[in-house]
């Protein structure tokens, strides 16, 4: 009896599995953004042509990131926001991610990345009221994270 | 996949460690080997989609992420699923505390 439970249950789940994603994937809508090499360019195939606003986000990295394997990248806003991007320009292609933001949810992210050698970050966030705002952060990477 | 969440208030804390190789392009032709990355995780709770990454090859080595959210509460399920690079999915879920 509780092996047939548990057969039905997996069925079930394998079954459920491609359902899950309903989020938009920004692979398929975007393509080209993720084989764009310097970041102005990859935020405008991810974006268009936009001029952000600096300023509602929270962007925290750490000053030094000793292993560029592991860089923890911390972006909190309180601006409703529709999308947020990562974007660097140390690595050969320069978008990291966009995060799809579900209604009403809050933008509290924390995301390791790496990054090949010393560089920036760029954040940008696509509000719900239709306006662009960006964070930006320098540093150094002591220990490249590409090589491995 | 490692899933921890705890309900905050009206919020969720959650917390995911995923163990993946992240081979990027340049590492796997230096290995030899084909590139496989994570290229998207998502979240569910209650039916819903709470969380969506598309993700690049530059997420670390069995990355780790944080996220918050809201329409969940203690005793509530987290679903977790990711896609990679070759296709291979995989869903956990977890006991939010």
């Amino acid at each position: 009896m509780k092996r047939r439970e548990f057969l039905n249950f997996t069925v079930a789940a394998l079954m459920a599995a491609p359902m899950i994603m309903l989020g938009k994937d920004f692979r398929k809508e975007k393509p080209d953004a993720w084989t764009s090499k310097a970041m102005d360019d990859a935020i405008k195939k991810v974006y268009g042509d936009i001029k952000p606003v600096e300023k509602g986000i929270k962007l925290k990295t750490p000053e030094v990131a000793n292993n560029g394997g592991q860089i923890p990248i911390g972006i909190k806003s309180k601006i409703p926001a529709k999308t947020v991007a990562i974007f660097q320009d140390a690595n050969p292609e320069a978008l990291v991610g966009i995060y799809d933001v579900m209604e009403g949810q809050p933008v509290d992210y924390l995301v390791k990345i790496k990054m090949k050698k010393t560089g920036s970050v760029t954040v940008i966030l696509e509000g719900v009221d239709g306006k662009f705002y960006s964070a930006k952060s320098s540093f150094k990477v002591a220990l490249g994270g590409c090589e491995g | 996949m490692k899933i921890k969440a705890k309900q905050k208030g009206d919020i969720v804390k959650a917390k995911v460690l995923i163990k993946h190789d992240m081979l990027t392009y340049d590492q796997a032709k230096k290995k030899g080997k084909e590139a496989n990355f994570i290229t998207h995780i998502s979240a569910k709770a209650n039916g819903k989609v709470v969380f969506d990454f598309s993700t690049s090859q530059f997420l670390s080595k069995n990355p780790l992420i944080k996220f918050s959210f809201k329409g969940a509460k203690s005793g509530d399920k987290l679903e977790i699923t990711y896609v990679d690079l070759k296709g291979n999915t995989k869903t956990e879920s977890k006991k939010i505390k």
